[in-house]
């Protein structure tokens, strides 16, 4: 046991949510007769979520800071509206309508952070009247009735990795190019860490457990870029998951090993503390909300992109499913916790559960009564553990910056 | 210590199973490449189909009575025709719908039956489920914007919207003597691309009207996107009359509503009635059965049947002959919705009033039964 350990390097029980999102789908690969697992529904699954995973990377730092943004579905909506109308009725090219889009989202993000920072207005109460007046302002633009989008830009909704190079391979070779970078990416951290520590004589690994860790993760890498490569020719691992990865990694390095993310941590932690220690905790709340807005537009760049068209209620309830993907990740509610890496986890176990209760043919009313038992045990958990004196699990899932 | 060794048991195991799962998955997708063929296009008359096979029905929600009908017919009446029925509805979100459609492709269906949410936010899903060799039905409202649609059977909606004029110019007639009358006029759901077509075709009846004086729009409201219902929910009309009435109803009689549906009826009746009215001859649509009661008790003029079972028997109709391999059949016209050329199905509605109820409603046991 303590050779898998030493593998996995750390507590086995940091990995819970992992763990539960691993026996989700195989449960539900065998509960559906083996439909769980396949290419083309592990490509719909990244393809159909990835709007809401974005928009959970802005929220767990807005979390964390230790407030929260109602106003991200509206948000949403209302930048795809507008990129979608700037594009058929000014005739603008689909590129200048994204960047258009993009630039009305840190607008809107800039304002409501102008509230909060500026004027102390809780962000509760910020974004709640941001909700209001974008999605009354999406219905106004629009007048109520959806809008094409360019094709161009189904590339981002439902996009696949060109088709190129030998054939012999048997899967999509930009799939299999991913997959071997990330394999590479990922030894290759794994040895640097070990030289530097090996270096500084504070050697507390063997090499045969970086090795025989990178070997499992190679593994499970090859195993899922074998899944997406080999779907129907054509398809590869989606672009809007492509997207997804590329934040998720820019977004982890800057709340892990930037000031700014340390200042995040800080404000959210303990803000009076934050301030004396010299941290800009109104430039934080800014930046965060400007961020959070930000990403709330490509999110509705993609799903309108994913649509073929703009419509009058894009958007509205994802602010819920973003705040649950970032609790189910063990953020905490006061703030000061949470990590990208382990939302992303979270919002996986949301999109897994859909999934697989559609696949079963479980209605709509349902799936909703059992993605909220899941939210509430997996934060009842999470407190339970707290309340019983021992550390807490899910917040313990990934190492993040605490107090 | 224990713990920690049945979590990392657990594992091992799940690894394994995942790779088992991994060599099971191979061999069919490989040595059965039918569903997924790339150049198979639902257009063309194909093979048919077994008739066991998965038949997948995607219905919008279940909030009002004809769509909680149709998923309890398609239900009955596909498994009674044999095949393999996956009912869904999507509490009015569009995501949800994409994912339910995208499960069905999964789950192997060979007809997908659509009633969409919003009928131009289906795109690149129907594009998938067409370019895995699926055949699309569109299902009460025509679905725009794609190639990925082989038909939609329908009432015919311009001829739907011409009725409830012309039955509102009859209950006017008939409840109110002598004009000029003061009407409103209600319209549905934006993201419903039927909704603008009820009230042209209503206003192609009611314009010569209101050009003659005979009928006065006294608010002036008169354009679709002043009259739309958002979602088509009835509290949003109810909260629209409410304030056309308090804003220049205050000493002047309303006469007549033009609404595009029964639960909008009955909303635009109750603000009258609050508002102390006399009760305005309304259209309507669906013969919903707290309508059909308000018909006979008289407090609602006019509804337009459109029935489920018609539209279901027509839908299963097609699948059918989808399965026999005869393709689709031939359609009574055809509209473009922006990609191409669709062949829709129309089916005639049937106005309904007091007076032709009962025969109306004759095969109907339910709604007879509410005639009493």
């Amino acid at each position: 046991m303590k050779y898998i350990k030493k593998i996995l390097g750390g507590g086995l029980r940091d990995y819970t949510m992992v763990i539960a999102l691993v026996v989700l789908t195989i449960i539900f690969n065998i509960t559906s007769g083996g439909k769980m697992i396949t290419s083309s529904n592990f490509q719909n699954l990244i393809s159909g979520n990835a709007y809401v995973l974005v928009l959970a990377i802005g929220m767990v730092m807005v979390i964390v800071i230790g407030q929260i943004d109602l106003s991200v579905g509206s948000v949403a909506g209302f930048s795809g509206m507008v990129m979608a109308l700037a594009v058929r009725d000014l005739g603008l090219p689909w590129w200048l309508g994204v960047l258009l889009s993009l630039a009305v989202g840190a607008t809107i993000g800039a304002w409501q952070g102008f509230w909060l920072a500026k004027l102390s207005i809780p962000g509760f109460i910020t974004t709640l009247g941001g909700m209001m007046i974008f999605r009354g302002g999406v219905i106004w633009i629009s007048k109520s009735i959806s809008v094409p989008a360019p094709v161009e830009l189904k590339v981002f909704g439902a996009g696949y990795l060109p088709e190129w190079g030998p054939t012999f391979t048997g899967m999509n070779n930009s799939t299999l190019l991913l997959g071997i970078i990330a394999v590479a990416f990922f030894a290759f951290m794994q040895l640097r860490k070990y030289n530097r520590s090996a270096k500084l004589s504070e050697k507390t690994e063997e090499l045969w457990a970086v090795v025989g860790r990178i070997g499992l993760i190679g593994v499970v890498i090859g195993y899922i870029t074998w899944i997406f490569g080999t779907g129907r020719p054509g398809t590869s691992f989606p672009i809007p998951g492509l997207i997804l990865v590329v934040l998720v990694i820019i977004y982890h390095i800057i709340t892990q090993r930037t000031t700014f993310g340390r200042h995040i941590y800080a404000v959210g932690g303990n803000k009076s503390a934050a301030a004396l220690s010299g941290v800009n905790v109104q430039r934080t709340y800014f930046l965060t909300m400007l961020n959070m807005s930000m990403l709330a537009a490509l999110a509705g760049i993609m799903f309108v992109g994913r649509s073929t068209a703009a419509g009058p209620s894009d958007g509205s309830g994802w602010e819920l499913d973003a705040i649950a993907s970032v609790f189910i990740g063990g953020a905490a509610v006061s703030g000061g916790v949470g990590t990208v890496i382990a939302t992303m986890v979270g919002g996986l176990v949301m999109a897994v559960l859909n999934s697989g209760l559609m696949l079963m043919g479980v209605g709509a009313d349902r799936t909703q009564v059992i993605k909220g038992l899941v939210l509430l045990a997996a934060v009842g958990f999470d407190v339970f553990n707290k309340q019983q004196g021992r550390q807490s699990i899910i917040g313990r899932v990934f190492p993040g910056k605490r107090k | 210590m224990k713990m920690k060794k049945y979590v990392s048991l657990f594992i091992v195991v799940s690894l394994i199973m995942v790779m088992l799962q991994a060599g099971c998955t191979r061999a069919p997708e490989n040595s059965e490449p039918q569903p997924n063929a790339p150049d198979e296009t639902s257009d063309l008359d194909g093979d048919g189909f077994p008739e066991d096979a998965v038949v997948g029905v995607a219905l919008p929600w279940l909030g009002t009575q004809n769509w909680a009908e149709a998923d309890e017919m398609f239900k009955t009446q596909l498994e009674a025709a044999g095949f393999e029925a996956i009912v869904q509805h999507a509490d009015n979100k569009v995501p949800t719908q994409q994912q339910q459609i995208e499960s069905m492709i999964q789950n192997g269906a060979k007809v997908i039956v659509v009633g969409p949410v919003d009928g131009s936010q289906l795109g690149s899903v129907l594009e998938e489920a067409a370019a895995a060799g699926i055949y699309i039905i569109g299902y009460d409202r025509l679905i725009e914007n794609t190639t990925g649609i082989d038909g939609v059977v329908q009432f015919d909606s311009i001829k739907t919207g011409e009725l409830q004029g012309q039955a509102l110019l009859d209950g006017l007639a008939a409840k109110k003597g002598e004009g000029p009358y003061n009407i409103e006029l209600f319209g549905g759901g934006p993201a419903d691309p039927n909704a603008p077509n009820f009230f042209k075709g209503a206003m192609s009846v009611l314009q010569p009207k209101i050009d003659d004086g005979t009928v006065v729009v006294v608010s002036g409201q008169n354009e679709f996107t002043q009259c739309a219902t958002l979602d088509w929910d009835n509290s949003k009309a109810q909260v629209r009359m409410d304030s056309l009435l308090s804003g220049f109803y205050s000493d002047m009689e309303i006469h007549g509503v033009l609404c595009p549906n029964d639960g909008i009826a009955r909303a635009v009746i109750t603000a009258s009635e609050q508002a102390g009215q006399q009760l305005p001859v309304t259209s309507g649509l669906d013969a919903e059965n707290e309508t059909v009661k308000w018909i006979w008790e008289g407090r609602q003029y006019s509804t337009i049947a459109k029935p489920t079972d018609t539209l279901v028997s027509k839908t299963i109709e097609i699948i059918k002959s989808l399965q026999a391999g005869n393709g689709m059949p031939e359609p009574d016209t055809s509209v473009n919705n922006g990609k191409k050329e669709v062949g829709i199905y129309a089916l005639p509605p049937l106005v309904v009033t007091k007076e032709n109820e009962k025969e109306a409603f004759a095969n109907d046991p339910g709604r007879l039964e509410l005639l009493k």
